[in-house]
């Protein structure tokens, strides 16, 4: 024993060193399960407040930029109110009215925290628990994609940019609704991967990929990207592409978090599924 | 002893803020990303005891991690930079005495020492941090050349940051 003493003391700082990488490698591996737990309250507190802040003053330099963008939305949404659309009077066609079932909420929110230069990116938004934000949220900008909510404080949530190595996106060709995955493979924040196109799919430069709605996260139909180069694979079984993001995620300032009203009735039947199947 | 303290808390504070507000927000096409926030651990006094540049080490990169959600990737690094650090300055060690209360500076120990030192460990640090944020091999080579460029850039800036307090260290 007290040889055993003596030899701690003589390697205390092996010890401390080991036991430091191992809580930081803890912490880093186990970062999902931690997601909501006083560590993250607590420092998401501070660490939003200070980035608040800074992005008090960086939002002046964008301010024209969002004008024309809420400009380009405002347009947009002036032509789908009902005095845009023709009135048939033979009423057969079924209207669906946003307003009679309200699927989904929108909620707008400042990023004042943001990056595009790491391998795995995030987000931070000035609205949390208090607001409705919750886990597992879709983010976008207009009609373009942006990421999903991964960890929520009351006032803060930080959100998985589609510039990170786990973010997968489930889309699909416009023009002909074949489905692929979108991934981002680091490097430049503008271009990103498309992988599993079966081989059948014609692909030319500038084809639109928006989602699918395969996912609980995304609404079908918002905008992805373009096409932006393609290989033909001649061995493999998918063709390879990559993608331009319709989103410019250097300068996201202002965006919408999407609250899914019907999420709760989604994931009940979901799981009613999932347990008669047993 | 107070005075050299303070100083280093001063130093701990001036380069989170550093690297979060204005560091964290460069971009050059995807590669290149400072991390000046370590030349905290660079310039630690020579007789600072083991466990406290442990110690400190694991708070900086802890707190740096809070402000980018990437809570353990920083401070692993950051660790095992200053895990690192003594026996870096052991081996180059040019045999001359280290004064007490010093700091590793360019003008004390010279440019070929402080070139030896530094690299070493912005490189240390550097491989840590993209192997650990990427955490697989398939993209080892766009790694390779993400630490590469990316040590390139902090060192630029450890060593204006030397000159630039060159007139003032007595």
């Amino acid at each position: 024993m007290r040889y055993l003493l003596y030899f701690l003391q003589k390697q205390y700082i092996y010890f401390l060193f080991l036991a430091l990488e191992a809580i930081s490698l803890l912490l880093l591996f186990n970062n999902n399960e931690y997601q909501n737990n006083a560590v993250t309250t607590v420092s998401n507190r501070f660490a939003g407040a200070l980035l608040n802040m800074s992005s008090n003053v960086s939002e002046y330099f964008s301010l024209r930029r969002v004008n024309r963008i809420l400009a380009e939305d405002n347009a947009k949404l002036h032509s789908n109110r009902s005095e845009a659309f023709y009135k048939s009077d033979t009423s057969s066609f079924y209207q669906n009215d946003s307003l009679y079932k309200l699927e989904y909420r929108y909620i707008s929110a400042r990023v004042i925290n943001n990056s595009t230069n790491k391998r795995n990116n995030f987000l931070m938004l000035n609205k949390g628990h208090r607001q409705g934000i919750e886990n597992h949220m879709g983010v976008i900008m207009g009609n373009r994609i942006v990421g999903q909510v991964v960890s929520v404080s009351d006032h803060f949530c930080w959100v998985m940019s589609l510039l990170n190595k786990d973010s997968r996106i489930s889309g699909k060709f416009k023009k002909n609704n074949q489905l692929v995955n979108i991934e981002w493979g680091g490097g430049n924040y503008q271009i990103g991967e498309v992988k599993e196109i079966p081989k059948h799919v014609v692909i030319h430069k500038g084809d639109t990929i928006i989602t699918s709605g395969n996912s609980d996260i995304f609404p079908e139909g918002l905008m992805i990207g373009t096409i932006d180069h393609f290989t033909i694979a001649q061995e493999e079984n998918f063709n390879y592409a990559t993608i331009r993001f319709a989103t410019d995620f250097n300068s996201l300032s202002f965006v919408e978090v999407l609250i899914d009203m019907m999420r709760k009735e989604k994931e009940d039947l979901k799981n009613s599924f999932k347990s008669s199947e047993r | 002893m107070t005075i050299i303290f303070l100083k280093n808390i001063g130093r701990f504070v001036f380069l989170i803020l550093f690297q979060v507000l204005i560091l964290n927000n460069i971009q050059f096409g995807g590669y290149i990303n400072p991390y000046f926030y370590i030349y905290f651990i660079l310039l630690l006094p020579f007789e600072t005891p083991r466990w406290l540049l442990l110690l400190s080490a694991f708070l900086l990169g802890i707190l740096l991690d809070a402000f980018t959600n990437t809570f353990g990737l920083n401070a692993s690094a950051c660790v095992l930079m200053a895990f690192v650090r003594p026996f870096v300055i052991s081996a180059i060690s040019t045999g001359t005495e280290f004064m007490v209360g010093h700091s590793p500076s360019l003008k004390n120990q010279g440019l070929k020492w402080f070139a030896y030192y530094s690299i070493i460990l912005v490189l240390v640090h550097h491989f840590a941090l993209f192997y650990l944020e990427i955490f697989r091999f398939t993209e080892f080579f766009q790694t390779l050349l993400r630490v590469l460029l990316s040590s390139a850039f902090t060192l630029l800036i450890v060593f204006i940051a030397e000159y630039l307090s060159y007139p003032t260290e007595k």
